[in-house]
């Protein structure tokens, strides 16, 4: 079985247009969720979300080539045999929505397979790319898979490019699954009363350990272990016992050959739903017993990125265990009981090599990875 | 390179439903697909099969036809089964419907029901409900126009020790106005179940493996597409047939109808 290794990494939030934003951001505790003028929120309970500054839509195109140009500027070269994974969950989205309202727009941007040739032409891929949709868990699972085909030889690089777009489309549903929070997004915290919308991307680069080696490329990070589970009980709520999301960790803690008491924190999905949040706790406490390990979610700082939020909180992975800390959760003030212990409003140190990060979805979708800290 | 079994089809299409086992071809193109109902998929009464939509329920039903053939539409506990879903559209035609009626014709607030379904993959999560399949369920688009990705991916799924049954295929309802001009493929639902264990009921299907440069294999030869890799499949079941029938002749035994 071949290492796999995070070569190179590129992050756009709300927060910023790179990593160091996001990582400085969450650090000092900033969040990036705003009243929105992407679109009029009078109907709507909730008027917030996180959005990217200055990202239009031009010649009528949607605004995920925006960020999508934004997000592979500066990005290292990839390999040409890189096989490329992307991770969305809605793509061109707006495109859609002008199209509908008959404000004119080119409908072949619609079918995923126009983004991920776009991509392919971009760094002249040779083979065929494949768009991941696992609802709220796409980017984990197109991680997962990278892993996969890295260790076992079916291939030396993978590409995974993460991306969603906030729309009013995605707004109005959420809204009216009263998930949408009307004020501040609190994951783990005991008033938490839901979810904010964020928009950003993400691209990862991995490799085999030998290729990194071969070309001495930077191996910032490992993929040790993933899973995936379904819980099998219901299309848009979580199971109240976490049985997906137990089954997707242990799958991982398997696949990496560790005991549960090595992994030193947890980058958890923490949506800020009332249910999601104890769903989590419920499984972390049913895989990890008792102990109490570091524990956050960011979505608190730059809303939730649906498909592209596995991926960076991947990227930001590097940087917790790098530096051995792990920000604390924006908007955090009251832990949920069963939370004590393990989320903090401040950062915590991690003591150890192993962060386990985590994401869940419509469709009773789980997904693990555990990751370790580059050098270890 | 390792080959694993087929072990069951099933499909909707514009000449019908089926599966394998049922006898009966799967042809694609033709008629418009047809409109589901409950009873056309499950003989019991199923209360959310109504109130999805019609790209869920033709996924849905492709899989349900699938399970049935492979003898795994029956459970008492969860398996982890997985499915692979390749679409091209995903569910497009319910976002449109989705947009139309709640943002532009004033329809109030979504419904939360409708709006799970503008998610390509929601209809897995009602499979993995109803047939307790606890693998990895998700829905892919490829830029490859085979409709093998999914068998790609869940071969490589069973070669890597992920699951021991994985079903893939490809499901897209008819291209909205919109795309007319750019729908390549026949509208339709079509999985097959790959195992690493051979069915308990010989099927004739033969087996899949999955080649260097991503080339897939029936019973060792190459398919140009996933609808030419069922029909050599279903001609094995026909040859299974006749041989059991001319086994049973010979023996002086009553032909299965």
């Amino acid at each position: 079985v071949r290492e796999v290794c995070l070569s190179a990494s590129r992050v756009i939030t709300g927060l910023g247009p790179d990593l160091d934003s996001l990582w400085r951001g969450v650090l000092a505790g900033e969040s990036s969720v705003r009243p929105l003028s992407l679109f009029a929120t009078g109907r709507y309970h909730c008027k917030n979300a996180s959005v990217i500054e200055g990202l239009q839509a031009e010649g009528g195109r949607s605004r995920i080539h925006a960020l999508l140009e934004r997000l592979l500027q500066g990005f290292p070269e990839v390999p040409a045999d890189s096989v490329l994974l992307t991770a969305s969950t809605k793509g061109c989205v707006d495109s859609m929505e002008r199209l509908q309202q008959g404000l004119g727009g080119d409908p072949g941007e619609l079918p995923m397979a126009d983004l991920l040739d776009r991509i392919r032409a971009r760094f002249g891929l040779a083979a065929p790319g494949i768009n991941i949709n696992a609802a709220c868990a796409s980017s984990t699972v197109a991680v997962a898979r990278a892993a996969s085909l890295i260790a076992a030889g079916k291939s030396e690089a993978v590409l995974v490019v993460c991306l969603d777009l906030v729309s009013e489309f995605v707004f109005s549903g959420f809204c009216a699954l009263q998930a949408l929070s009307p004020g501040v997004c609190r994951p783990f915290d005991r008033n938490r009363d839901g979810l904010a919308l964020g928009e950003g991307a993400a691209a990862l680069l991995f490799l085999s350990r030998e290729r990194a080696a071969r070309e001495g490329r930077p191996e910032l990070m490992t993929v040790a272990g993933w899973g995936a589970a379904n819980d099998a009980t219901h299309i848009t709520a979580p199971a109240r016992d976490g049985c997906g999301l137990v089954q997707a960790v242990r799958q991982a803690l398997k696949r990496a050959d560790l005991e549960p008491e090595r992994i030193a924190a947890i980058s958890a999905h923490g949506t800020a739903t009332p249910y999601n949040d104890q769903m989590e706790l419920t499984a972390f406490r049913t895989v990890f017993g008792g102990r109490d390990l570091p524990m956050h979610s960011i979505k608190g700082a730059i809303g939730h990125t649906l498909g592209a939020a596995g991926g960076i909180e991947v990227a930001l992975a590097a940087n917790c265990l790098d530096a051995g800390l792990l920000p604390g959760t924006v908007g955090l003030l009251e832990p949920e009981e069963s939370g004590l212990g393990l989320v903090s409003a401040s950062a915590q140190p991690i003591l150890g090599d192993y962060l386990l990060s985590t994401n869940s979805g419509f469709g009773g979708v789980n997904a693990a990875l555990i990751l370790r800290r580059g050098g270890a | 390179m390792m080959e694993v079994h087929l072990t069951g089809i099933g499909w909707v299409t514009g000449a019908g439903c089926g599966w394998g086992s049922q006898g009966g071809l799967c042809e694609f193109g033709g008629p418009p697909l047809p409109v589901l109902t409950r009873k056309d998929v499950f003989p019991e009464p199923n209360q959310r099969f109504g109130r999805m939509s019609e790209y869920a329920k033709l996924g849905l039903a492709a899989v349900a036809f699938c399970l049935r053939d492979a003898g795994l539409e029956s459970w008492s506990e969860k398996r982890a089964v997985g499915v692979v879903a390749s679409t091209r559209l995903g569910c497009l035609v319910t976002d449109l419907d989705y947009h139309r009626g709640v943002l532009l014709e004033g329809g109030g607030l979504a419904s939360p029901n409708l709006f799970a379904y503008t998610l390509a993959n929601c209809f897995l999560g009602d499979a993995a409900i109803l047939f307790g399949l606890t693998g990895s369920l998700l829905a892919i688009n490829e830029t490859g126009e085979d409709g093998l990705g999914s068998l790609r991916l869940a071969l490589e799924d069973l070669a890597l020790g992920e699951a021991d049954t994985v079903l893939a295929g490809i499901c897209d309802l008819e291209a909205p106005a919109l795309l007319a001009d750019q729908a390549a493929q026949a509208p339709g639902a079509l999985f097959v179940s790959l195992a690493l264990a051979p069915p308990v009921i010989p099927t004739g299907y033969g087996r899949v493996s999955l080649a260097e440069e991503g080339r897939v294999l029936h019973n060792g030869n190459r398919c140009a597409d996933l609808s030419q890799l069922v029909q050599a499949a279903l001609a094995g079941r026909d040859g299974q047939a006749a041989r059991q029938t001319a086994r049973q002749l010979g023996s002086g035994q009553e032909p299965r109808p």
